[in-house]
């Protein structure tokens, strides 16, 4: 955080200003931007807006500082990354940035503002590098049912980076009566120490071992 | 180490030769440009060439025979020339500085002054590239900017001459002449109706710095020169206090020649980043050149929007002239 981003951390969430101070504050251009098109202020001033149920296990997993590749299982792919956002705002207090938005002019663009970036693995490893917490679908898109496929080529640019497998497991949106969403965070994964960074092998080889960590995860939550 | 600055009249290329002339290990600077250095220097030479002049440009730089160069006569399209004056003056001295300091003989280093506009903002092009993404201009300033870095590359490999590239984001400052500066600085400024996408700035020091490390240092490859963080045009229109005016498709075609006919005309590159935006990633310039302290994009817009305020001094003596 930098006093030019006028008292906004652009990686740790804070309480949403009243109204009429964001608006203010907003009217005046004191809200900081990142470099991936996210507007943190905005970020704290929508999330009131879902109110998702969510059960957060094993959530000291989640580093309080620094970057991470959270990967997790697929679903109907709009709750699925809501559900891991709040789950970790809840758990380290962080925001996370959501990989897998869909790159169409304007909704794109507005998913942008509100965290999100597309899925292009040299993106995400930039996000990682600038030190936040990254949430990827395994898998291409967070659309469809199952665990889902290790996503390779992302492993490969985001290699060195320490990768949290999460389970997610649809509630009740919209606070309606019964389950809340349950978000579990397994351990860190890692390629074995002095890999080269862009080692292929290494890369689907953590592929594999968070997929199969996913997929655990899940089968202990059932 | 005897050190070439070409566009030494420029805001960067001054500075640059001001903060050699602290060094020791600098023994001796000569420069030159098409207009005169912007603040006093004391021990560098400089010599009014305009750069498209081969013959005085090639006779001046040989007979200095310089160690290194630092290449900041790399002119920006209607930041002080039109852009086919800009184009054909920093390609002429491109060739003619570099190629006479390589034929001198003594040369040992290169650096010179390209940007982020190298990497295009292409669909699919990605969102922050680090300096291994691939190099795909989509304006005419990115395409001049990676010419002058092939140039520079094919003069340094057929000469053994190590070189480095300085890919800056936009260089701004209250005093810095920037078409993007003076395009945000009208009273109402077009931004993109449906989007707000991020951009960089740099401080015109932190440019400097970053020439001089690069020459000190002898650094070989790119390096993206940014200032940490990010502003996007509707936060930087109304942190100027400017009122904002949304546009989209040919919408922008008239916001460019509004804004052309009120004194500030709008770049096709300096249009790309209002409605794609200009990021990169900066970490290896940080590590390498040893920058740790850029100055943040969002500082570096304040000051853009900043003016000293004029101060009434009352004159010296009128008591006992009274």
């Amino acid at each position: 955080m930098t006093a030019a981003n006028y008292g906004l951390d652009t990686d740790r969430a804070s309480t949403a200003d009243p109204l009429l101070v964001a608006l203010r504050r907003r009217a005046a251009g004191r809200y900081a931007v990142d470099e991936f098109g996210g507007d943190p202020h905005l970020m704290d001033l929508v999330a009131p807006l879902f109110p998702l149920p969510v059960a957060v296990e094993h959530g000291e997993r989640v580093p309080d500082l620094g970057p991470a590749l959270l990967i997790a299982n697929r679903g109907l792919g709009l709750l699925e990354p809501l559900a891991v956002t709040r789950a970790v705002r809840r758990a380290a207090g962080r925001r996370t940035r959501v990989v897998g938005a869909p790159e169409l002019p304007i909704v794109g663009d507005a998913l942008r503002t509100l965290g999100t970036i597309g899925y292009r693995p040299d993106d995400v490893a930039a996000m990682l590098r600038a030190g936040h917490l990254a949430a990827a679908p395994l898998g291409p898109t967070w659309f469809r049912g199952g665990a889902g496929a290790p996503p390779r080529e992302l492993f490969v640019a985001t290699l060195g980076f320490p990768v949290l497998p999460v389970a997610v497991r649809p509630g009740f949106p919209q606070n309606l009566p019964g389950r809340p969403w349950r978000v579990r965070f397994g351990e860190p994964l890692g390629p074995p120490p002095g890999t080269r960074s862009g080692d292929q092998l290494a890369a689907a080889e953590l592929a594999e071992d968070v997929g199969e960590a996913v997929t655990a995860l899940l089968a202990d939550d059932a | 180490m005897r050190v070439l600055v070409t566009g030494m009249g420029g805001v960067i290329g001054t500075r640059v030769t001001q903060m050699l002339e602290a060094r020791a290990e600098v023994t001796e600077i000569a420069g030159c440009d098409f207009m005169p250095p912007r603040r006093r220097l004391h021990r560098a030479t400089f010599k009014r060439i305009d750069p498209r002049d081969r013959d005085r440009l090639v006779g001046f730089v040989t007979e200095f025979a310089p160690d290194a160069v630092a290449h900041v006569g790399v002119y920006e399209p209607d930041a002080r020339m039109g852009t086919r004056e800009a184009a054909a003056s920093t390609e002429a001295c491109t060739v003619n500085a570099l190629g006479a300091a390589a034929r001198a003989g003594r040369l040992e280093r290169i650096v010179v002054r390209s940007g982020l506009e190298v990497y295009g903002r292409g669909r699919g092009h990605p969102l922050v590239p680090d300096e291994w993404a691939p190099l795909l201009p989509t304006t005419p300033y990115g395409r001049l900017c990676l010419d002058v870095e092939r140039l520079a590359a094919g003069i340094g490999r057929r000469h053994d001459v190590r070189f480095g590239a300085l890919r800056c984001a936009v260089v701004a400052g209250s005093h810095a002449p920037s078409p993007l500066a003076r395009y945000l600085r009208l009273p109402a400024v077009f931004v993109p109706a449906f989007a707000d996408p991020p951009f960089a700035l740099l401080d015109t020091d932190d440019a400097a710095r970053a020439f001089v490390q690069a020459l000190v240092r002898d650094v070989d490859g790119p390096y993206n020169v940014v200032g940490p963080g990010a502003a996007s045009p509707w936060q930087a229109v109304r942190r100027g206090g400017r009122v904002p005016i949304p546009a989209a498709g040919a919408g922008w075609r008239v916001a460019v020649r509004v804004a052309e006919v009120a004194g500030a005309p709008v770049p096709p590159h300096v249009l790309e980043l209002l409605r794609r935006g200009r990021v990169a990633d900066g970490g290896r310039a940080v590590t390498d050149l040893g920058l740790p302290d850029l100055r943040p994009t969002q500082s570096v817009l304040d000051d853009l929007f900043e003016w000293a305020t004029v101060t009434r001094l009352e004159p010296a003596g009128r008591e006992v002239v009274a």
